[in-house]
């Protein structure tokens, strides 16, 4: 269906039954979407990262030396290993604070009104911008931070302390306080559709809360868990604002790193090459996650 | 021996709604199969999930061979229930499935792992599961999930099984050979079964006691026979076969026998203490108890009616008459029972005919 390829497509689509092609053609659009919009940059991309830079000039080439520099320099190499150790934290305590949460708006809250009520509390700090959010908690955690007024009010300490901000800890604080509601409507999602009759069923076997919790309704939940643990893993490895406000001199991530690249160093075809492996590597973990779902998700 | 079960004055208001179990008091014999009737909302799954302990009543006492159960919570009652979409545990394999039960609570008050083992092989033979022992519940029948359910409430034991509609689900030649199934494994295991079901010849057929069920209250509890044969009440004898009911005056009433007058005729029918002369009664009887007129002992109530309607069922027709009384009844016939100008005559034996003192 594509222009580069004539003949065909063209030859297909007279072969069509009439609703093959009305689906054909509605199929369309998001086909082109995806090729226009994804597919094509990602080529670009790739050619890039072939290439190197001569005197400020890009030349083209198929050399795969960038990607060597990425794996031997220090900084580069280093920066994607501390970006997913961030992920992962983030994705850890966000599923940690997402579950109770969960938990109570599927099973402890009956009333529909209530639950709606939960669902909108949960969501309602993206109503507030990502960046004011992050600066919110500079200001928490700050040397004239609230943090910082309470204990010297409680005389917990004599002089503002100033482990509280820019480092690894209050990065992650950050991004888990922003992505939880990621984790928690995956959560959510799948345990509300685990039936109340399971719960009923395992309790008039004879099983206690813990034992329904662990061998119910937690291996019932994996698919959430690991929906929401990708997402908030995804968003946390390439978040730029967080480490930028409240990272410290030792958080180097990855998009700080591109955004050097391109903006000061301007080497595109080493950023391309980074971006590349990130692909690379979120395709990874899809496969990775999508091979364990399958693994664990069963029909309810 | 103390009842199996014994209900106390149960009731069950739900906020917002109307009573769902009205002052229901029962006695169930240890070992019998009783089957709560009813049709939808009538009440008897609240009840049924009362005496399970999912549900607790608002007032009145549930005892368990003899000992109050009121307070206890479901895990800690000595019953299993067989529920309605079976609530098979999706991520468990079928064997895993039945050994549930078995393996939860404290470590000390489980069986011995071999034990375990053992008692799932034999409820895995006893509903013919053995091949389907490691496939999980969606790779599985209908049918095979239902005896997966039934293996799950069985492998630990319990005096006291629930049953909640458990053939719901299944078509009519299922449900049939499942019925024969159930009743035998009730014979060999020798529990107390009780069942939920709206299905007046699945509760005719497997019980041994019936409590017909209306509007929250338990109208009546009996016999399959008893219930059938002498309903107590105008909604137990409409519920259980085709009935029709009569209009109709006590002339005499002598002990043991009792004469009234319906259709233009008298009838003697066996006398009740609860009768008396000038009485306004109701007569009650089954579409599938008339006869021929011609072949009718005698004493039998004639009914001779318009035919207005015939639906032909293959060894026998049933036939809406509208009698010169206005009122309407239905009749089975033979296929071939003869109209004469419109007309219809049939007679129903006096031994047939229920006094229904409303």
């Amino acid at each position: 269906m594509l222009a580069s390829s004539r003949g065909f497509p063209r030859a297909t689509f007279a072969r069509m039954s009439p609703q093959m092609r009305l689906k054909a053609i509605w199929l369309l659009p998001p086909a082109a979407w995806f090729v226009v919009f994804l597919l094509v940059p990602y080529l670009i991309t790739a050619t890039y990262s072939f290439g190197h830079m001569q005197s400020y000039r890009y030349v083209p080439g198929f050399s795969l030396a960038n990607y060597a520099r990425i794996f031997t320099t220090a900084p580069y190499s280093g920066a994607i290993a501390q970006s997913a150790e961030i992920g992962l934290l983030t994705a850890v305590f966000s599923s940690i604070l997402a579950y109770p949460v969960a938990m109570v708006m599927a099973f402890r809250v009956t009333r529909a009104a209530a639950r709606s009520a939960l669902y909108l509390l949960v969501i309602l700090p993206w109503w507030a911008s990502y960046l004011v959010k992050a600066y919110a908690w500079k200001t928490i955690l700050g040397p004239h931070g609230i943090l910082n007024s309470l204990l010297l009010s409680l005389h917990v300490v004599e002089s503002p302390i100033t482990i509280l901000l820019y480092n690894t800890a209050s990065v992650v604080l950050t991004l888990t306080y922003i992505f939880t509601p990621f984790a928690v409507l995956s959560i959510y999602a799948s345990l509300e559709r685990i039936p109340a009759s399971l719960l009923e069923a395992a309790e008039d076997l004879g099983a206690g809360g813990m034992e329904i919790f662990w061998r119910i309704i937690l291996p019932l939940s994996v698919p959430g868990l690991l929906a929401g643990g990708v997402i908030t893993f995804a968003l946390g490895f390439g978040d730029f604002v967080a480490p930028a406000l409240l990272g410290g001199a030792d958080t180097l991530m990855i998009s700080t790193i591109m955004i050097n690249l391109l903006g000061v160093a301007n080497d595109r075809p080493l950023a391309s090459a980074i971006g590349i492996i990130i692909v690379i590597l979120a395709f990874l973990l899809i496969g990775v996650m999508g091979w364990a779902e399958r693994r664990v998700t069963v029909r309810i | 021996m103390p009842p199996a079960i014994e209900l106390v004055g149960i009731s069950k208001d739900f906020t917002g709604h109307v009573r769902a179990v009205d002052d229901v008091s029962l006695a169930i014999e240890a070992g019998h199969l009783v089957c709560l009737l009813g049709s939808s909302g009538c009440g008897k799954t609240t009840l049924l999930r009362i005496i399970a302990g999912l549900e607790s009543p608002s007032s009145g006492r549930i005892m368990l061979e003899g000992r109050d159960i009121t307070d206890l919570p479901a895990r800690e009652r000595n019953m299993r229930m067989m529920f309605q979409d079976y609530a098979l545990f999706p991520h468990m394999s079928v064997a895993e499935n039945i050994a549930f039960g078995l393996t939860i609570g404290p470590a000390r008050r489980r069986l011995p792992k071999a034990d375990i083992q053992a008692r799932v092989e034999r409820y895995l033979d006893m509903v013919q599961l053995g091949p389907q022992r490691d496939r999980k519940p969606h790779a599985l029948s209908g049918g095979q999930r239902q005896r997966v359910a039934l293996a799950r409430a069985l492998a630990t034991e319990p005096p006291v099984v629930l049953f909640d509609e458990p053939l719901g689900s299944l078509d009519a030649g299922m449900r049939r050979s499942m019925q024969g199934e159930l009743r035998q494994i009730h014979a060999e295991l020798g529990k107390t079964f009780v069942f939920v079901t709206h299905d007046q010849e699945e509760a005719l057929s497997m019980s041994d006691r019936i409590g017909v069920m209306s509007g929250g209250r338990l109208l009546q509890y009996g016999s399959p026979e008893d219930v059938y044969k002498r309903p107590e009440s105008r909604f137990v004898a409409q519920f259980l076969g085709r009935s029709n009911f009569l209009a109709a005056t006590v002339q005499t009433a002598e002990p043991g026998v009792a004469r009234l007058a319906l259709l233009n005729a008298s009838c003697i029918v066996a006398g009740r203490a609860d009768l008396h002369p000038g009485q306004r009664v109701t007569v009650m009887f089954r579409a599938n108890h008339a006869v021929p007129a011609g072949s009718a002992p005698p004493g039998a109530l004639h009914v001779e009616g318009l035919a207005t309607q015939r639906r032909y069922f293959g060894d026998y027709a049933e036939h809406t008459l509208r009698l010169a009384s206005g009122e309407q009844v239905f009749l089975q016939t033979p296929p071939d029972a003869a109209i004469v100008d419109g007309m219809l005559r049939m007679a129903v034996p006096a031994a047939r005919l229920n006094v229904l003192v409303d």
